[in-house]
Parts: structure tokens; C-alpha cells; sequence
């Protein structure tokens, strides 16, 4: 019978990375000039407890999936099955990380836009009805939680290199209005940003 | 009165509106659960005082625990897994042709619930607190580690995993300088990494993302609309659904109860407490057999429990600095991002945060009850959003709030990066829970244990002192209660778990200062010894096998 299993690869694979962590965790030195006065902590040792404890949990993971294997789950056809089983959590995380690469060019808004509205239709129907209710959303949601953040929330989001002016731009121009607009009312009772949390 | 003061005014009422409506819908959402919405609004919260921050979070919370009733109703679909049993008899009155006396009697058992479970949490809550000024590093440090093996134990068939899972999260929270020496750990060079990974981009990693991308994973469930038909003939009736809710006050009592009890457990939930609550009603109803056809009672249990879970949840992070949930799990990363460390002191320390959460619970029923007669149809419209629509869109909300905390990409990376690693754990069998409660805990437990090195190097010490032994039993015992559990009335053994889990206890009990508690562990020792006696009468046998409600069956 073939007792290597999903689970036996996962503790081996654990194992490893807590022998790479236990190994490393003895690279962590107390620098010379902090002597350590008697009784205090090291910096290695809280974690070389944490580590014991992953490695017992780890071991008896292991035999467990040796003599209690768990049932065969089900087929899915080699590597393209697997494939098929996750390929929207891959692609998510595949056009995730573009979104965050390509944000410091072009950057918060335009590549939100992008990211947004890239998933929707990779994600869902591709039809050209489909298609438009899907950039109304994105410009929609994407354009609200950036004027919130933005205008409101006067958070500095990250601003592209080749879309800096387009972004200083609507800064000036949305949420300078924004911002006249406050000002007015400020004259007439108590501040709309005074009900807005300030970051 | 300080605690009143700063919660009362306006923009601190306006947020808890808010927070309340967001919790509405994120409840009314299928497969959107509370925890993901309090997950989502803390962003918001950086700027804000630590009481205004907190309001609007419980808002969200109790806001929450009462939407799921709407599309657990309407449509069949339970809004979030707390609604789960409200669904029984929710659904078929409603298709009975009643749903607006469905939704009115779930809306008022939620409000009662809540209003019971937030006296619970006032009159109890100061009296554990005092017990917490009791405590020593070494008591603190037993605590940690009785929360993290309670939340393991909870994990499912498989605690090993669960303990895993715990361990990842406190190795993740020993990554950057330490607390003692500031030296860097295993951060492998990068400067980036040297200062530690942000709590809320490693929590909306392992949690939202992960949750999300399950949601999508399948193309056709994620183009489906989420539920929800019309509503729009649907009125709720509430002065008749008032007086049968107060007619059965006596199920509405015990659920409430059922719901505190079980929020005071670690890692329990409200999940739990409303299947329990109505098992309990059905139990005790003079007519059982009703119950699944749309009986009043059937929605009074599982709705007045639900939300009186989180007076129990939040009596356990006030009063001992642990989470009762998962949503008290973030809010105590809320309480560290506005630097203050929750703690069995906390309410000593922080009255008037400890205040203002009380109140705040108070006032977030009343709140709820308004909101939720207000705009029920809105709300109903929300659970026609798909999903793939709202995962796109949330995702890049994630990334937006997560920068927002210290104006830093690399945090964004770390989102992306605890995204995945908590996709891959969570396929693989891994709960995500303890590796969250693991990395709040961690640099407390670390501190507590750098403390008690400091003071003395003697671990006799956790044994001899009777909070620290408490805990270390109470954590031995509730590592194996899922074992316990799942072989009561079958194998032989379980027969003697309870008498000496209180035998056990009672140890430390009466090791207690002062008369009290001294007493009560004479007493938890004599009950111990009774329940020996009583069974060892009858001959240890096991009861004829009663049926258990698990959350898995239904």
C-alpha cells in the first residue's frame, strides 16, 4: 500500500521549513554593546520554543499521515485537472501581483481601473452587455474608493511615474473642489471633515 | 461619564450608523460573514479615536449578527452561518406566506438578545476585570496559551493541524526586531521586513483573500446572483412580532444565555450558539414537532442567541484581554494599532474605552432594530450583487486600505503574500483562525514570557501559582474536549472527563486568596467526586447514544 500521501509531502515539506527556521534562529545575536543582563530573554529563544513546538507538531503530523492516511480525495486528472480546479484563485493572484507591479507606474487609480475591471471580465461572463456593466462597476466603485481615500480621507496614494501629472491633476482639481466646497460650509455650521476621520 | 461623553456625539453616532448599515448588508450577503466585514471597515478606523474606531466596529458586528436573518428568511440562504438555524422555521414562514411577521419576530429577538446579552456584559465583565489585576506574568502567559490551544482544539477533526496552524502564526509574529533587544529576526536582509509585517495586512491576507478566492474558485457559482427574490411586497410586522416575541420569554432567556455562554468560550462563536439554542427550544418545546414547519420559537432560539454571543464575546476580550471569536480577534488588533495592549488589566487601565464598548454594544441594538426596519428592501436588493463582481472589486479595496494604514507598498505585497499562503494552508486542511489568534497573541505571550524569565527562571513558578495552574489545566483539559466530544456516549473513557476536568480544577481553585473561592473549589472538587460516585454506581456505563447536532449535519 502507498503510504505517501498529500499529507506526508505537506509535514515533510513543514518539517524542512522548521529545520531552515531553527537553523536561522541561530543566526540571531544579541548585538555586543547589549549585554544581556542576567535573566533577560534572548532574542533567539522565543522563537526557538515556538519552533520546538512546530517541529513535535510537525513529527506527529507526519506519523499520523503514515499510519492514519487520509482518504483519497478526488481525481482530478494530472496537472491540467488541478489546473482547471484553481485556475481563478491562480489567475486572481497571477493579476493581483501585476496590479501591485505596475501601480508605481501607473499608478493607484489607473492601475486599480485596470485590476478591477481585468478580473470582472476574466472572471465572469464576457458578453459585450456583460462587458459594459462591468467598466461602469470598476469606474463606479474604483473612483469612489478612490475620492474617498483620496479627497476625503486625504490619504497620499501612490502616484505613477508616467501618470504623476494626470494624478496631481484630478488631485487638484476633484478634491480641491471637494475641499472648496467644505470650506463654504464651514462658514455656514460645524465642517463636513469634522465628521470625516482624518489619516 | 469620559466614556459618555466621547461616544455621544454626533460624527461618533454617524459612524455607528454606518457601521451598523455595513454590517447589514455584509450579513444579508451569502458567504460574505461578519468577520470579513469588521476585516474590511478597519481601515477606516486608523484615523479615528480608539473609541470611535471600536463603535463603529461593534456596529458592523451587531449589525451583522442580525443581517443574515434577512436572506436566511427571504430567500432559504443563510446571510452568514450565525443565521443558519433561522433558516429552519424562518424560511417555511415565509413561504407560508408571512415573511413579514418572520422578519419582524427574527429583527425583535435579535434586539432582546442583544439587549440581554449587553447587560450580561455590564454587570459581569467589571467583576472578571477585577480578578485580572490579580494576575502575574506567569498567569498571563498560562492565559495566552490556554487561548491558542482552546482555539486549535476548535479546528475540527484534525487539532493537529489546528496547533500547526497556531504555531505559523506566532513564528509570523516573531518576524522583525524583537521586543527586548530590538534585534532583527528572520528577516533574511530585507530592510522591509525588518520592522515586522503589519497585523491588518496579514490578517485581510490569510482571511479576506482567502475567503474570497474559495468563493470564486468555481466560474458558474461565481457568475450565479447571490440569492435574494423580491421583497418587494415584504413589510416587516412589528408590534406582532414584538408581543410573540416577549410572550416566549422564557426560550428567549435561555437562548440568550446559550448565546453569552457560548461567546465566552474561546473561539466559539455564534455559529455554534444558534444551532445550540435551537436544539435547546426544540428540547423544551411542548410541541417539537413543529419545529422545522415555521414555528415562532424556531426563530426566537437561533436569533436572540446569535447576537447574544457577542456580549459573550466581547465579556472574554475585556475582561481577559482574549478573543471570544474572531471578530473580537480583530478587534483586538484594532486595540494594538491605537496602542493599547489588551490585557486581563484592560478594563483597570482603559475605563473609558472598556466604557464606551459597553455602551456602544448598548446602543448598536437600537441602532440595528431602526436600521434594519428602515432600509430592509436596499438590503434585499444587495444579495443580488455576484460574486465575482464583489471579489473584484473588494480585493482592490483590500490593497487600497491596507496601503492607507502607514502609507507603505510593501504592505501590499505582504497582503498578496499572506493571500496565498493562506489559499494554500486552507486547501490544504489548515484552519485559519488559530494562525490569526496567533499572531495577536504572540508578541504578548512573548513579553509575558520575557517577564516572567526576568523575575525568575524557576518554571515551578507556573505550577504553584494557582491562575497559571487554572489556565494550564483549563488548556490541557479543552485540547482534548473536541476528542471528548466527539466520543461521548460511545467510548468509555468520556464517562470521566467532566469529574476530572472539576477535580483538576479545583486545585487551583482552592489555592485562591480570600473565602470565596476557596469554597468554590471545595465545591467544584465535592461535584467532581459526586459525578465519580454517581457513575461508578451504575457501573460506568454509557448512556443510551443521544443524536448530536453538529453544524456539519445541517
Amino acid at each position: 500500500m502507498n503510504r505517501i500521501n498529500r499529507d506526508t509531502i505537506v509535514a515533510i515539506i513543514l518539517l524542512l521549513l522548521v529545520g531552515f527556521f531553527a537553523y536561522s534562529s541561530f543566526a540571531i545575536k544579541t548585538p555586543v554593546f547589549e549585554r544581556l543582563a542576567p535573566g533577560q530573554m534572548g532574542p533567539g529563544f522565543w522563537p526557538r520554543i515556538i519552533l520546538t513546538g512546530l517541529a513535535i507538531m510537525g513529527l506527529i503530523y507526519l506519523f499520523q499521515s503514515i499510519v492514519n492516511p487520509p482518504p483519497p480525495g478526488e481525481k482530478r486528472g494530472g496537472l491540467i485537472g488541478w489546473y482547471r480546479h484553481y485556475k481563478n484563485p491562480i489567475w486572481c493572484f497571477a493579476v493581483f501581483a501585476a496590479f501591485l507591479t505596475i501601480i508605481p507606474v501607473l499608478g493607484m487609480l489607473i492601475a486599480g481601473l485596470i485590476f478591477v475591471f481585468s478580473l470582472m471580465t476574466m472572471l465572469g461572463p464576457k458578453d459585450g452587455l456583460a462587458v459594459k456593466r462591468h467598466v461602469l462597476t470598476t469606474f463606479g466603485t474604483v473612483g469612489g474608493m478612490w475620492f474617498i481615500f483620496a479627497c476625503l480621507l486625504e490619504v497620499q496614494l501612490p502616484k505613477g511615474q508616467l501618470t504623476s501629472v494626470f494624478d496631481e491633476w484630478l488631485l487638484v482639481n476633484i478634491c480641491g473642489i471637494v475641499s472648496s466646497i467644505g470650506e463654504l460650509f464651514a462658514d455656514a455650521g460645524p465642517s463636513c471633515s469634522a465628521l470625516m476621520p482624518s489619516v | 461619564m469620559l466614556a459618555n461623553s466621547e461616544l455621544m456625539t454626533v460624527s461618533t453616532m454617524l459612524l455607528m450608523v454606518v457601521g451598523v448599515v455595513a454590517g447589514l448588508i455584509a450579513g444579508a450577503i451569502p458567504g460574505f460573514t461578519i468577520a470579513m466585514a469588521v476585516v474590511l471597515v478597519l481601515p477606516f478606523t486608523f484615523g479615528m479615536t480608539a473609541v470611535q474606531g471600536l463603535a463603529t466596529m461593534i456596529g458592523v458586528y451587531v449589525g451583522g449578527l442580525s443581517g443574515g436573518l434577512m436572506s436566511g428568511i427571504l430567500t432559504g440562504i443563510p446571510g452568514t452561518p450565525s443565521s443558519v438555524a433561522t433558516t429552519f422555521d424562518g424560511f417555511p414562514m415565509a413561504r407560508k406566506g408571512r415573511p413579514g411577521l418572520a422578519l419582524g419576530i427574527g429583527v425583535w429577538s435579535s434586539f432582546f438578545g442583544g439587549v440581554i446579552s449587553a447587560v450580561v456584559l455590564v454587570l459581569v465583565a467589571p467583576q472578571l476585570a477585577r480578578i485580572g489585576q490579580e494576575f502575574q506574568p506567569w498567569d498571563y502567559f498560562a492565559l495566552m496559551a490556554f487561548a491558542l490551544t482552546v482555539t486549535a482544539s476548535l479546528a475540527g477533526d484534525n487539532m493537529v493541524k489546528g496547533l500547526i496552524a497556531g504555531f505559523i502564526g506566532l513564528l509570523v509574529a516573531t518576524v522583525g526586531e524583537d521586543a527586548v533587544v530590538g534585534v532583527p529576526r528572520f528577516n533574511f536582509g530585507s530592510d522591509a521586513v525588518q520592522q515586522g509585517f503589519a497585523f491588518l495586512p496579514v490578517l485581510i491576507g490569510l482571511f479576506a483573500f482567502t475567503r474570497l478566492l474559495s468563493d470564486v474558485q468555481d466560474t458558474k457559482k461565481a457568475q450565479e446572483n447571490l440569492g435574494a427574490h423580491s421583497a418587494e411586497s415584504v413589510r416587516i410586522e412589528h408590534m406582532k412580532a414584538a408581543k410573540e416575541v416577549l410572550s416566549r420569554w422564557g426560550n428567549l432567556i435561555r437562548s440568550s444565555l446559550i448565546g453569552v455562554f457560548t461567546g465566552v468560550l474561546p473561539a466559539a462563536g455564534s455559529s455554534i450558539s444558534n444551532i445550540l439554542a435551537y436544539d435547546q427550544a426544540k428540547k423544551y418545546s411542548k410541541e417539537p414537532e413543529k419545529f422545522g414547519t415555521g414555528t415562532i420559537d424556531g426563530i426566537v432560539a437561533p436569533e436572540s442567541a446569535n447576537n447574544a454571543t457577542a456580549g459573550g464575546a466581547l465579556i472574554m476580550m475585556m475582561a481577559l484581554g482574549i478573543p471570544g471569536d474572531i471578530v473580537t480577534a480583530v478587534m483586538l488588533g484594532a486595540l494594538l494599532i491605537h496602542d493599547v495592549v489588551p490585557s486581563p488589566t484592560f478594563i483597570a487601565e482603559q475605563p473609558t474605552i472598556a466604557y464606551a464598548i459597553f455602551i456602544a454594544f448598548f446602543l448598536a441594538n437600537f441602532i440595528m432594530l431602526a436600521m434594519q426596519s428602515l432600509t430592509l428592501r436596499g438590503f434585499v436588493a444587495v444579495t443580488r450583487v455576484r460574486m465575482y463582481m464583489l471579489a473584484s472589486v473588494i480585493l482592490f479595496y483590500c490593497a487600497l486600505g491596507v496601503f492607507a494604514l502607514n502609507n507603505v507598498q510593501f504592505d501590499m505585497w505582504t497582503l498578496f503574500w499572506f493571500g496565498v499562503g493562506g489559499f494554500v494552508l486552507r486547501s490544504l486542511g489548515f484552519p485559519i483562525v488559530p494562525i490569526i489568534l496567533g499572531v495577536v497573541l504572540g508578541n504578548i505571550a512573548e513579553n509575558a514570557l520575557a517577564q516572567v524569565i526576568a523575575i525568575s527562571t524557576d518554571p515551578m513558578m507556573f505550577l504553584t501559582r494557582p491562575w497559571s495552574l487554572f489556565f494550564i489545566i483549563l488548556g490541557l483539559f479543552s485540547s482534548f474536549f473536541h476528542v471528548y466530544q466527539k466520543n461521548r456516549s460511545i467510548k468509555r473513557w468520556t464517562l470521566g472527563f467532566i469529574p476530572a476536568m472539576c477535580l483538576f480544577l479545583s486545585i487551583p481553585v482552592f489555592m485562591m486568596e480570600g473565602v470565596f473561592r476557596p469554597v468554590l473549589g471545595v465545591g467544584l472538587g465535592l461535584f467532581g467526586l459526586y459525578l465519580i460516585v454517581q457513575r461508578a454506581r451504575s457501573g460506568w456505563k454509557l448512556p443510551d447514544a443521544e443524536p448530536v447536532m453538529e453544524v456539519g449535519d445541517l
